[in-house]
């Protein structure tokens, strides 16, 4: 029995790929199992080629990583464009359309020869059953619940329930696709030793959604009752979650005109004391840069979600890279400081979301939480939240005798003054993108300026001791450390695992506050290490180079990074993981007889 | 709703109540001051406390006014009054929002944001004042510019069109569109707080002379000779044919009063939220529970 199970599906855009993805990680979930789907696109809006990755464990899942054990090919040319997202090695079970015609031992792989090969008449099934080839993702579900013994019961309760409105001969059809998937996979079976062991927590023990669904119900819990943002991929569906529910709580949402009037509302009805929340992706951000800084000098609470995607310009908007960090760690001109931060999985966006508020009001100032194309949109099961653990922060208001003799931007010993807002009586003020005095009159005088400058940085001083958005793994005093963030921190983990599953002394450091870099947390982390490796998915490394302005990283850590859409593999950190130990047992063994020496 | 021929009620709250006391930065004669006072004396008939008022401008001579008012100010960006206000205004619709912006702040960088708050009808008071050139920059060419015009960005003569700003708000459909000067400070007071009274957006072009980098025809004292007051012409404010007419004439006449009223004000974005809050407030679950939406679920 098999304690993980990896699929990718890929076939046309109309072969449903993404849904039968999307069934079988449901029914998993529901079942208790952990899982992970991703979903990956040609840029196209409608056909063009889709694929899935759904990985299913029995315990938690911490990335969609890794070569495929199932592969199945609903047409070859689509299931070759994604390329290095699904990987087929030779153990890989490969499962393909028979109509394609190719032939089991020549398929068009590349120096790959898969042991196990079914070619299956999808499309004849999907037709003979259902009367419609538009049923071959179900056959393909039938196929999948037959070999690997998940969610047989959950897959066929939704097609009956997706498909009654439609009515009972395409409810029959349907399920009796479904049956001949089956069936045919019991016909070829495959052994015990391919199906995924029972879960080990039943029913109801997970939820299951994606980062952007998370994000936007973070936001809501957290208070949230202004959303106001521009459509773009992949961090819309912020907005249509928020358009869904907002309403509910007394909230507004508003599809502005432009990426800037969407950050330009919300910064206005954080002036009017709402929290308040953007989202968008690489240009949008770009575009918003101009509003993050006035509502840093003007010190108004706003959260700003960068979903990134591939970068520069419009790059590949419909796959993950974290190649805005040094953007949003440096977004707008002048000399500012704005939080960052960066969840590492689709539960962690909860957390995440939550804090970015109570930052954003404590500290007065726009946070920006980086999410990527992964989170945003991989379907992840989640162990169930207890939302009333998160504590929530509102901004200092003033008090009545502050109100009195008001002074809205008074240099406190914190840096932190109070706020008031529109319709409080005595706390009238000008806010303004101006430098201003205490009183928020707008001043030119070098001195008040100085000030000003210094109190916006002083007030952030307490983050740096934030431990508790930071996370250690692994040995505390290990001569090697990885450093990782956002999604890709699940494959660090993944493969710190499997280091320490070898019994090499490694540990892992992932920082969910980004920006600012906080020194005494990285320096602690770096005391023991002499190698290692910040892992990430972007072509510079850029959390290397951000943390590197401030800490003194030891010479040989560095960068594993590459461009988006060529994700990193635990396999591979485990490798270079192996040769630091050897070059370490190497200067060891140099050392030794030197040592004796002296002795 | 209230117009123009009611009388309106002497409110508790003087101009002066409005005005604060930091100095303005302008020019000594610039048409702006005139601006303030119209604008406080509005504010005084209405009388609705300055901590109800948020005064919302861009960047520009003109957007330092939120500063001269005692309102709760907010000084943006270049040409982002109009979102920034907008925010404001849904966040909480009980107070009197005012946007203010110069020619350049209004038609040229924030220009694009004129239609959307049009086409939403969001209840808030648009204030351009309209000078035909960059003042605070000292003197480059501005949207409203007219052909030919010589300043220091067009050396040999402006090669375009001037935009038409009461045009360009009729064109979105603008319900409530009008214009002022100082050089009439009763009229302008009096379509301020017309434009201020009346539910839904409202536009309000100022012909605001630079006294420094203006040019002679646009000074008071010719704006004098040179306007032609709507209401003494007898132009109905509910034709908007009419309107649109008169409209074109930007640039050739100063037209001054209430162009376009529309008698039959349609409903506002605000009046919308407040309608759809309402009737899915019941369907809320606690806030804490939002998670339990995520339960998996294989109905499609």
């Amino acid at each position: 029995m098999r304690q993980d199970l990896i699929i990718g599906i890929a076939g046309a855009g109309g072969d449903g790929v993404i849904s039968a993805g999307e069934s079988l990680i449901t029914a998993a979930a529901l079942e208790g199992y952990h899982g992970i789907m991703t979903k990956s696109f040609g840029s196209q809006i409608r056909g063009g080629e889709a694929s899935c990755r759904v990985r299913l464990s029995t315990e938690a899942v911490l990335n969609s990583n890794g070569p495929l054990d199932v592969a199945v090919a609903l047409d070859w040319e689509d299931f070759r464009r994604f390329g290095h997202e699904l990987p087929v090695e030779a153990a890989t079970i490969v499962i393909y359309e028979s109509a394609t015609g190719v032939a089991p031992d020549h398929l068009p792989l590349e120096g790959v020869t898969p042991k196990v090969v079914f070619s299956v008449p999808i499309t004849e099934m999907a037709v003979k059953n259902a009367g419609t080839d538009k049923a071959k993702n179900i056959v393909v579900t039938g196929l999948l619940a037959g070999w690997f013994g998940i969610g047989r019961e959950g897959m066929l309760s939704g097609i009956r329930k997706k498909f009654a409105r439609k009515g009972a001969v395409v409810v029959e059809g349907n399920a009796r696709a479904f049956q001949a998937g089956l069936e045919f996979a019991q016909a070829h079976p495959l052994g015990e030793e391919s199906r995924l062991a029972a879960p080990r927590k039943g029913r109801g023990a997970n939820l299951l959604t994606d980062g952007n669904d998370m994000c936007a119900a973070a936001a809501i819990f957290a208070g949230c009752t202004f959303f106001s943002g521009y459509p773009i991929t992949p961090s819309s569906e912020i907005m249509q979650f928020m358009d869904r529910e907002i309403w509910k709580y007394g909230g507004t949402v508003l599809q502005a005109e432009d990426e800037i009037a969407g950050i330009g509302a919300v910064v206005g009805a954080s002036f009017a004391g709402k929290k308040a929340l953007t989202a968008t992706s690489g240009p949008g951000m770009s575009l918003k840069t101009e509003m993050l800084g006035l509502a840093s000098i003007a010190e108004l609470p706003l959260v700003c979600v960068n979903v990134q995607r591939g970068g520069p310009s419009t790059g590949i908007p419909t796959k993950a890279e974290q190649g805005d960090l040094l953007q949003a760690a440096f977004s707008a001109h002048g000399d500012c400081l704005r939080p960052v931060l960066a969840p590492t999985s689709v539960g962690d966006m909860f957390g995440v979301t939550v804090e970015a508020f109570n930052l954003a009001e404590y500290y007065q100032t726009p946070v920006i939480i980086l999410s990527d194309q992964e989170i945003a949109q991989r379907k992840e099961t989640v162990e169930s939240i207890d939302a009333t653990a998160f504590p929530l922060v509102e901004r200092r208001r003033p008090t009545e005798a502050e109100l009195a003799k008001y002074v809205r931007f008074k240099l406190t010993e914190s840096g932190i003054s109070p706020i008031s807002q529109p319709g409080m009586v005595g706390g009238n003020y000008l806010a303004s993108g101006i430098e201003h005095n205490e009183a928020g009159r707008p001043t030119a005088s070098g001195e008040m300026h100085a000030q000003m400058n210094e109190k916006r940085f002083r007030k952030f001083n307490p983050l740096k001791n934030r431990r508790d958005l930071f996370v250690v793994e692994g040995d505390a005093d290990a001569p090697i450390g990885l450093v990782s963030w956002g999604s890709v921190a699940g494959v660090a983990k993944e493969a710190l695992r499997l280091a320490r599953r070898e019994g090499l002394r490694v540990k892992l450091l992932v920082p969910k506050l980004l920006y600012p870099v906080a020194e005494p947390v990285y320096q602690d982390f770096f005391a023991s290490v002499s190698r290692g490796l910040f892992i990430e998915q972007s072509y510079q490394g850029q959390l290397y180079r951000l943390v590197r302005m401030y800490v003194d990283v030891p010479p040989l850590v560095k960068p594993l990074a590459r461009s988006g859409s060529n994700p990193i593999q635990p396999a591979e950190v485990l490798e270079r993981l192996r040769e630091m130990v050897a070059a370490l047992q190497g200067e060891h063994n140099n050392r030794q007889p030197h040592e004796k020496a002296e002795g | 709703m209230m117009t123009t021929t009611e009388s309106i009620p002497a409110g508790k709250y003087r101009a002066g109540d409005y005005k604060s006391d930091l100095k303005p930065i302008w020019c000594p004669g610039c048409g702006d001051y005139g601006v303030v006072t119209a604008l406080t004396r509005a504010l005084a008939a209405i009388s609705r406390p300055p901590h109800e008022i948020a005064f919302i401008s861009g960047i520009g001579c003109s957007s330092r006014i939120p500063g001269y008012t005692t309102a709760y100010g907010f000084n943006t960006l270049h040409g982002r009054s109009l979102p920034i206000a907008q925010g404001i205004k849904l966040a909480n619709p009980e107070l009197l929002v005012l946007a203010a912006s110069g020619d350049g702040d209004g038609f040229s960088i924030g220009g694009g944001h004129v239609a959307h708050v049009i086409r939403r009808n969001i209840d808030l008071t648009y204030i351009v004042m309209d000078n035909q050139i960059y003042g605070l920059t000292k003197g480059q060419l501005s949207p409203t510019s007219q052909r030919g015009r010589k300043t220091v960005t067009s050396t040999f003569g402006s090669l375009e069109e001037p935009v038409n700003p009461l045009l360009y708000v009729m064109g979105y459909g603008a319900s409530f569109v009008a214009q002022g000067t100082p050089a009439d400070m009763p009229g302008l007071a009096r379509i301020i707080e017309e434009g201020i009274r009346y539910p839904g957006f409202a536009f309000i072009n100022v012909q605001s002379p630079c006294v420094t980098y203006g040019s002679e025809e646009q000074q008071l004292k010719a704006q004098k000779a040179l306007m032609h007051n709507l209401e003494s012409n007898g132009h109905d404010p509910t034709d908007r044919a009419k309107a649109i007419e008169l409209a074109r004439e930007y640039g050739t006449r100063l037209h001054t009063g209430v162009l376009y009223r529309n008698p039959n004000p349609p409903p506002t974005y605000g009046e919308g939220v407040i309608e759809r809050q309402q009737a899915l407030k019941k369907q809320a679950v606690p806030r804490n529970q939002i998670l339990k939406r995520f339960m998996p679920s294989i109905a499609v």
